[in-house]
């Protein structure tokens, strides 16, 4: 992504460690079972979210948007079809318990969560240097590595490349109905033309980098060191902290009178 | 004729399952505008989200393809800020491996339509697997829940078996995947015309 | 001098071919040559540049067979294509990549890098900026900076000016000329004039991949001409020569107007990208868009072709034109990669796929049509093949088949010689001045100052989003050529 934003002290704290943590997290958050719990840690992680990214808010309250669908609509199958004893509203089909109520806003935030988690170390990170903590930290054999990074390059090039194969097929008459049908047509008539050229292209940088003497099982030095700081500490701190208040907080002051949202 | 993946085996892998990643974006609209009826035919599309596995295996044709094609579009769709987030990285690398172990039972031999439908449906069951943890899908009421597994399994057939069987047929005739398929003996022989 | 390079006995074939592309093919270079390797396409250039340099059976999986051959002891390689040679984001990472691979320590690698980059002329004030933002030329010059990063007796360029325009190609000229002084340079190239001059030894092809004559330069251009020119080969005489056997285009006066804009606008994310003020376009006129890089000359033809948003008064034939319905198949647009327009699985169903489509004709009338097209293009034994199989010239002539066969009246084109060989180059041109002389308006992006010359009956320059309308090609030849060039450029 090429757009301003000022160096946080999370985009200090180890690439590998970062994602490390944030899938210890994922799993933590996993098992979260009960509402309290999971509003405080949605709290912990917006935090971070909000202010600690370097992005302006303005850019920060617009990814925020989809986030809020991906909320709604997680929450709502859940809420209106969910198992459940003390019936709230029912009409046909759609049957709204307690139960079904609190465990669809549970998952909702679940998914805020895990989507706010995501941005965060998108926002904070950047790819290369990624790679380049997986290689040195964690022993990702440098051909994955180095490959991500190609294909990452590629990127932008392919989004360009799809959108001017729409233009050139809609000239030949491809995408000029609207709706399902034209849809179903597109499924066959994109894929090709996209892969194809994805396929060669991928190829013959494949081959121009073993041409620059890439060997993925010889020793290699690194243009870009990555090390771990103060910052790694700040950053595990913060979510041990914050957990363990945030657990205190929802057993002291419980914001709702359910304990565990499964059935 | 090395199993072994290559550096060209990695990066066209990798490729392709980004091309799907941005193919996605296109189809994605469909997906979210039948999501929140709540009955489930977003279901219908899920399977799409495992094909990038079954085609980079029908091209590249090796062990471990499958795994990396399904890691790299979880990666990619990462790294791009999904608004899904974490979540499709744990999803990508369970698909990956559910595919890729039925891919492995066949021995890597079979490229045909049964074959990559078996392995799309055993993604799917991984990533039904994660939504019973995540999701609490299990909690659903029953004629619901039959619903959503039932349009997963339907989809993920359609994508992952037929429309990747057709892609991939569509590719093999403009010739570009001899770039990635190993040359065999009978080639080798055949230079001494 | 030593042998640096060789083959003997070569044998290599294609696993999707019948026939051998080289059979006991014999041949070696001498420490220090600058070699030109020419022939018509497919036959096998490229391919020895990679048996020589070990990527063939290395990286490219292709069976050979051969009694010795030789590598070079370091080499380095540019490829063809700028965009599908580099793996990393950055200028300085994509250096790195190769002092990493060669295990330089980090230390030094930034002096290096800055070395590296002034030896080939990159100047740049940031050292890590982005390799897209870069034109096609100085994305080939990194190209050279990386190759000499790995500080090669050999380089192999594989037409590395094919996909970049005029300006770049004498860039990339310059630089090798510059850094090849006590190199063994290996060219495979089209459009040899810049390179004539450092060239110590040209090698000709055959068509089925055997040698025809090997040796200076002053003695094939004299002895081989005619076969150079039935290869299409751009040698230094190719446009004179031409012109002398062809008669100028000279506009048939039509008097009506087909096409009319005015204050016509069209826009890109909301923001207006191409302003034409006023034109008035006869049938039959043949309008060559120039400018620089990025002025806005493929916005203006997705304009035309209402693929972006616009807004003014825009009239074909006195229909006014709003939206892509409305152009209703009065226009047609050739994209620059054939590809990207391909839909079915042969060339006959390719050429028929929008007649088929809209099904108004009789099936017997479209397939006439299509017979006698495919006739004119010299596609007519190719009808059952695969698009994807055709060559790169038969590609483009099938896209712009496919455009004729709908009659539209206005014909928009992307640079369709781009990268293309002498031969297919006029036999592109001559089709399109037929179809022009019908009444055809055609409008075509080139940067080609022959073909403005030659086949252009009127210039539109584009010049930060704007769109200079106001004066015919007569007024260019009233100039020197040096004129010319600096107003277009």
């Amino acid at each position: 992504m090429n757009i301003s934003f000022e160096e946080s002290w999370l985009h200090k704290v180890n690439p590998a460690l970062k994602l490390i943590t944030l899938t210890f997290l994922f799993v933590f958050v996993v098992m979260i079972h009960h509402l309290n719990d999971m509003i405080t840690f949605t709290f912990t992680v917006s935090i971070l979210f909000f202010f600690c990214t370097g992005h302006s808010y303005k850019r920060i309250l617009l990814f925020l948007i989809p986030f809020l669908l991906v909320f709604f609509s997680t929450a709502v199958s859940m809420i209106l079809f969910g198992k459940g004893e003390t019936t709230l509203f029912k009409l046909g089909i759609v049957n709204v318990t307690e139960e079904s109520l609190f465990r669809g806003l549970h998952l909702g935030f679940r998914a805020l969560v895990f989507a706010m988690m995501g941005m965060t170390f998108v926002l904070t990170t950047k790819p290369v240097l990624l790679f380049y903590s997986l290689m040195q930290q964690l022993k990702l054999q440098p051909k994955y590595a180095y490959s991500f990074m190609a294909a990452i390059r590629l990127m932008p090039i392919m989004f360009e490349e799809l959108q001017t194969i729409l233009d050139a097929q809609k000239v030949r008459g491809v995408h000029s109905q609207k709706g399902i049908r034209s849809l179903l047509k597109d499924i066959k008539s994109l894929p090709i033309p996209l892969l194809s050229q994805s396929i060669r292209r991928a190829f013959r940088i494949a081959v121009a980098m073993e041409a620059k003497r890439f060997n993925s099982t010889n020793e290699r030095t690194y243009y870009y060191h990555l090390g771990f700081s103060i910052f790694d500490l700040l950053f595990i701190g913060y979510f041990i902290l914050m957990i363990s208040l945030g657990y205190l907080f929802a057993t002291e002051f419980p914001l709702f009178p359910v304990t565990d949202v499964r059935y | 004729m090395s199993n072994r993946l290559k550096l060209t085996d990695i990066l066209v892998t990798i490729v392709i399952s980004i091309g799907f990643g941005i193919l996605y974006k296109i189809w994605g609209p469909l997906y979210y505008a039948v999501k929140p009826l709540g009955i489930h035919i977003d279901q219908l599309i899920y399977g799409m989200w495992f094909m990038a596995a079954t085609v980079a295996f029908l091209i590249i044709r090796k062990p471990g393809v499958a795994l990396l094609a399904e890691v790299a579009a979880s990666s990619g769709e990462f790294l791009m800020g999904s608004e899904f987030g974490l979540e499709v990285l744990l999803y990508g690398i369970i698909q990956g491996l559910f595919a890729e172990l039925l891919l492995m039972a066949f021995r890597y031999k079979r490229y045909d339509l049964l074959a990559v439908s078996m392995a799309g449906i055993s993604s799917c069951i991984g990533s039904l697997i994660l939504d019973f943890y995540k999701g609490y899908i299990g909690d659903l009421s029953t004629w619901n829940l039959i619903l959503y597994m039932a349009f997963r399994f339907i989809g993920t057939i359609l994508f992952t078996g037929v429309l990747a069987i057709s892609i991939v047929k569509a590719l093999e005739a403009t010739g570009v995947t001899n770039l990635v398929r190993s040359s065999s003996q009978k080639d080798f022989n055949s230079l001494d015309q | 001098m030593e042998c640096i390079a060789s083959v003997n006995k070569l044998r290599l074939k294609f696993p999707e071919e019948k026939g051998l592309l080289f059979k006991d093919l014999s041949i070696s270079f001498q420490e220090g040559e600058k070699v030109l390797l020419l022939g018509p396409s497919g036959c096998g250039k490229s391919t020895l540049l990679q048996v020589l340099s070990g990527l063939i059976p290395q990286s490219i999986d292709i069976p050979i067979k051969s009694e010795s051959i030789q590598i070079p002891y370091s080499w380095g390689f540019v490829f063809q294509d700028p965009d599908s040679q580099f793996c990393m984001p950055y200028v300085d990472e994509e250096i790195a990549f190769v002092l990493e691979n060669l295990q330089i320590p980090r230390e030094e690698m930034t002096v290096k890098i800055k070395e590296l980059l002034t030896t080939v002329g990159l100047c740049l004030d940031d050292i890590h900026t982005e390799i897209q933002t870069l034109s096609g030329g100085m994305k080939q010059r990194l190209a050279l900076a990386t190759v000499l990063a790995l500080d090669p007796e050999v380089i192999f360029l594989d037409e590395p000016t094919a996909l970049i325009d005029e300006e770049g190609t004498a860039e990339v000229w310059d630089t090798v000329k510059a850094i090849s002084k006590d190199k063994t340079i290996i060219i495979v190239e089209h459009k040899i004039d810049q390179i004539i001059d450092v060239i110590d030894r040209v090698i000709v092809f055959t068509h089925d991949g055997k040698i025809m004559a090997d040796g200076n330069s002053t003695y094939i251009f004299s002895n081989f001409k005619e076969e150079l020119k039935r290869f299409g080969i751009w040698y230094p005489s190719a446009w004179e020569e031409y012109k002398k056997e062809k008669v100028q285009n000279t506009l048939t006066k039509h008097s009506d107007s087909l096409l009319r804009l005015e204050n016509f606008r069209g826009y890109r994310k909301k923001e207006n990208a191409i302003t034409l003020e006023k034109a008035a376009v006869h049938s039959g006129e043949w309008i060559a868009v120039t400018g620089a890089n990025g002025a806005g000359k493929s916005t203006l033809l997705l304009s035309l072709m209402q693929l972006l948003k616009t807004s003014g008064d825009y009239r074909i034939d006195g229909c006014s034109i709003k939206s892509f319905a409305d152009l209703n198949n009065r226009a047609y647009f050739v994209f620059q990669n054939p590809e990207y327009q391909f839909l079915t699985n042969s060339v006959l169903e390719e050429i028929t796929y929008e007649l088929r489509q809209r099904n108004e004709e009789s099936h017997a009338d479209v397939f006439k049509k299509a017979n006698d097209l495919l006739t004119i293009f010299g596609l007519k034994d190719k009808q059952k093949q695969h698009p994807y199989h055709l060559s790169l010239g038969e590609k483009r002539r099938l896209s712009v088949a496919t455009a004729f066969i709908q009659n539209p009246q206005v014909l928009l084109l992307d640079e369709p010689t781009f990268g293309q060989d002498s031969k297919n180059t006029f036999k592109l041109l001559e089709l399109l001045q037929e179809e022009s002389q019908k009444g055809t308006i055609i409008i075509m992006v080139t940067h080609d100052l022959n073909i403005i010359h030659h086949f252009a009956t009127t210039v539109w320059k584009v010049k930060n989003g704007k769109v200079i309308t106001d004066w015919k090609k007569d007024d260019m030849k009233t100039g020197s050529e040096g004129d010319v060039y600096e107003y277009i450029f």
